[in-house]
């Protein structure tokens, strides 16, 4: 069997509890998972759910309680982990003094790319989020989509086998919206694997291979998104609407 | 280390693009100018009180920018969430640390440097000499003992929370010990006694920081210092500067990220 | 109704607080005595201002030392007055100072011995024309302290000696005109006035002046300053000698001889003037009182 990219092993994540003092807030619960290579895998679940906390243990921001998680094999204690992977956070600043160009820069360097190979990947990005008329501008006059895209294009300095994406499209108008579906789309046509998560299930519906819906930490359904609309002769919205246990109030 | 780099081009960037350095720049210079434009008996030739003056704004400023800059350093990354999308790339928190550490350091020697540059200026247009290697020691001294304040900030920021009180803090003990430590041994001697070996204690345990302020040597144009004290210095500090760099690595591996 | 434009309530504001200031103006200026004097200084810092004026007094003694000189923890050490800083090599005050200046012990451990290196260790004064660095901080302290008299006359003294008089004198009469009782300042405008311009009459007067000043604040006291007593006493007798009055002369040395600590050589001289009195009597008009 294949390597798969990312995989979780009977993940566990508590925290302490921050209001009551006692007891632990339980995260997520005993999370297994498999993303294979060249899928675009669509993360679900309510506010709440976990989806954030999963994706900054993949990262190694939180250390799980138990179980262990591995991306390309590799345990994500390790920071070597990470040199294929491209991250955009769900709610980030960037260096607020720095231009969107020299950002770029920072981060290719730390990818060790050579000036001039940096260059050519920060012009190609610039223009591919549409940024090229602001890039000498400094990050703090830019609205919250332009923030966005900044991210985008900082996920995908390193031309990235992997991508974590939490919430990509939050923030962005239509056409913005758009884009990021056709990025996800050509991406995937280039072989690299997208992990992501999203409250647009429509959205989700027409980019992902496979979806996983969690809800309170626990995994609710898995599968390749043809099958569950087939399985429960829905749509993903309904089926997810279903799965979580909200029952409509006035149904037709 | 080219990420280390990286990460302190970020810091030295930050600086320029901030007020702080040129507010105080242009304050230390404009009372300088001031005051040297006082007429004290009629006399052109004193300068010693001008020297005094000006070194003096320098170590405020210097201490000032010191603290400030690393104090903010990592709060800063962690409120606005810069933290994740950096540590997301091949960065070890280690390498966060050091890369701060750098970037502080070489942000303070630049500004030191343009402080120096005035002071050599000033002094330089009364004296009509120009001592410059001594004043390249004295530059290196203070730049050198900077270096184990930004270490002190730094492990200071991931100790306390709030950037704030870790900066009063720190710039307290820093004064704290520049003012007084050369004289706490003989402090603990007036001590009774389980009192005194603690003061002896720390005494042996602070970093001595006011070996590295000779700005009596550079106003009263007294002796050159031995190259070899300067080395011997310098080496004293880097290694306060490893041990409170590895500390504050320690404390910051094992921080939960999560504001 | 059109709201008014916000400069136009800024303006009006400003004038509100403008009115109201010059309303309370002369009130405040009865709350306290502080209002009146003219100086900013004294006006920001209070009576505070007086230890600020001593620490720039003793920074005016730490630059005559060039940096070396004891910390608060050598406090006992540290030179108490100020006659050192006026004091040439040999005279008593300077041997005195010299050990009280032998502070550095040696060092308790290695930090220290190497802490040495990064500072002055050596005890010298300012010489050559350099005394002029200490100037500006006396000043500052007189600036701050109008009162401390000692900065007039550390001041003056250097002033002197490095060719600046005139400078010495205005400092002087400033000195005198915030302390207008201070034998001290007196005196030393004396010095000035028989050393520098050699004019005998006004040194004679300031000089007379400061005895009765001296005898008028000091006389009744316990710890009477006999010392600058005897120094008035010793230079007017010098001064009398010189224009022959050998009575008067006389007359003053017996005075600095009961104050002095070392009354022998003074009673050689003495018996020298009495000598001088018996070969040639006086001339009818050295009744200068
Ligand atoms: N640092 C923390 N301390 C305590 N509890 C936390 C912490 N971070 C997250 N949680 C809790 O863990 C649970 C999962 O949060 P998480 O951020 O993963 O949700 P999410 O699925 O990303 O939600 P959303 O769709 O709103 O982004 C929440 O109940 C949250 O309150
Ligand atoms: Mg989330």
């Amino acid at each position: 069997m294949m390597d798969a990219i990312v995989e979780l092993k009977n993940l566990r994540v508590e925290f302490k509890a921050q209001n009551s003092g006692q007891g632990r807030k339980v995260a997520v619960k005993d999370l297994n998972l498999r993303v294979e290579a060249g899928e675009v895998f669509g993360f679900l679940g309510p506010n709440g759910a976990g989806k954030t906390t999963t994706m900054n243990v993949l990262l190694g921001f939180v250390n799980a309680t138990s179980g262990s998680a591995f991306l390309f094999g590799v345990n994500v204690c390790e920071p070597i982990a990470r040199q294929r992977i491209g991250y955009l956070p769900e709610m980030t600043y960037y260096y607020k003094f720095l231009t969107a160009e020299e950002l770029l820069r920072f981060y290719a360097r730390i990818f060790g790319l050579s000036r001039l190979e940096a260059d050519r990947r920060i012009d190609q990005l610039l223009k591919l989020v549409e940024l090229e008329s602001v890039r000498k501008r400094p990050i703090k006059t830019y609205s919250k989509g332009m923030q966005q895209r900044v991210g985008l294009a900082q996920a995908l300095i390193n031309n990235p086998d992997l991508l974590i994406l939490d919430e990509p499209t939050s923030g962005l108008d239509p056409i913005g919206r758009m884009k990021v579906r056709e990025i996800i789309q050509r991406l995937k046509s280039e072989g690299k694997t997208i992990f992501f998560s999203s409250h647009e299930l429509g959205e989700v519906e027409t980019v992902c291979d496979r979806v996983a819906i969690i809800n309170q930490g626990e995994l609710k359904a898995e599968g390749r998104v043809v099958d569950l609309v087939e399985k429960h002769q829905a749509n993903l919205e309904k089926i997810f609407l279903k799965i979580i246990g909200y029952e409509p109030q006035v149904s037709a | 280390m080219n990420t280390v780099l990286a990460l302190s081009g970020v810091v030295i960037k930050e600086m320029c693009r901030r007020k702080d350095f040129y507010v105080l720049f242009v304050l230390t210079a404009v009372i300088t100018l001031v005051m040297g434009s006082v007429n004290f008996f009629g006399d052109a030739k004193i300068v010693r009180y001008l020297k005094d003056i000006c070194l003096l704004l320098i170590w405020i400023s210097a201490l000032v920018i010191a603290i400030t800059t690393t104090a903010r350093q990592i709060p800063a990354e962690r409120e606005s969430r810069t933290i994740f999308p950096l540590l997301a790339k091949p960065v070890s928190r280690g390498q966060v640390i050091l890369g701060k550490f750098l970037g502080c350091w070489l942000a303070c020697g630049m500004a030191l440097l343009v402080f120096y540059v005035f002071f050599g200026v000033i002094s330089g247009s009364r004296e009509h000499e120009w001592p410059f290697l001594q004043y390249f020691q004295a530059f290196w001294l203070q730049w050198t003992m900077l270096g184990v304040v930004v270490g002190m900030v730094l492990l200071g920021s991931v100790v306390f929370t709030a950037p704030s009180s870790n900066a009063t803090i720190l710039f307290i003990v820093v004064v704290g010990i520049i003012a007084l430590g050369r004289h706490l041994n003989q402090v603990a001697l007036q001590q009774p006694e389980p009192l005194g070996t603690l003061v002896y204690a720390v005494y042996f345990l602070i970093p001595h920081l006011e070996w590295y302020d000779v700005r009596d040597l550079v106003i009263y144009n007294q002796h050159q210092l031995g190259w070899l004290d300067c080395g011997l210095a310098t080496v004293y500090a880097a290694a306060y500067v490893a041990m409170l760099l590895f500390a504050t690595g320690m404390v910051f591996r094992r921080k939960s990220l999560n504001l | 109704m059109r709201k008014p434009a916000p400069y136009f309530i800024l303006v009006l504001l400003a004038a509100v607080c403008f009115s109201v200031a010059t309303y309370l103006e002369p009130r405040v200026a009865d709350w306290n005595k502080r209002g009146q004097s003219g100086s900013v200084l004294k006006l920001l810092l209070g009576d505070g201002r007086r230890l600020f004026a001593n620490h720039f007094f003793v920074k005016a003694d730490v630059s005559f030392h060039s940096g070396y000189y004891p910390s608060i923890f050598d406090q006992r050490k540290a030179p108490k007055g100020s006659r050192h800083m006026t004091a040439k090599e040999g005279e008593p005050e300077e041997e005195e100072h010299e050990r009280q200046m032998n502070f550095l012990d040696q060092p308790k451990d290695w930090i220290e011995r190497f802490g040495r290196h990064f500072m002055v260790t050596e005890h010298t004064h300012l010489q050559g024309g350099d005394e002029r660095e200490i100037l500006p901080w006396l000043r500052v302290s007189a600036d701050l302290d109008p009162q401390r008299v000692d900065t007039y006359t550390v001041a003056a003294y250097w002033l002197r000696d490095l060719g600046k008089v005139k400078e010495a004198e205005d400092f002087l009469h400033e000195g005198l005109r915030n302390n207008p009782n201070s034998y001290e300042i007196l005196f030393e405008l004396g010095r000035l006035y028989y050393q520098n311009y050699h004019d005998i009459v006004r040194a004679r007067n300031v000089w007379e002046l400061a005895l009765r000043k001296w005898f008028g604040q000091e006389s009744g006291k316990k710890e009477a300053d006999l010392l600058q007593f005897e120094q008035i006493a010793v230079n007017l007798g010098r001064l009398e000698e010189q224009a022959g009055n050998y009575e008067r002369s006389v007359a003053l040395l017996e005075l600095a001889r009961k104050a002095s600590p070392n009354p022998a050589a003074l009673q050689l001289q003495i018996d020298d003037l009495k000598q001088k009195i018996v070969v040639r009597p006086p001339p009818a008009s050295s009744t200068s009182r």
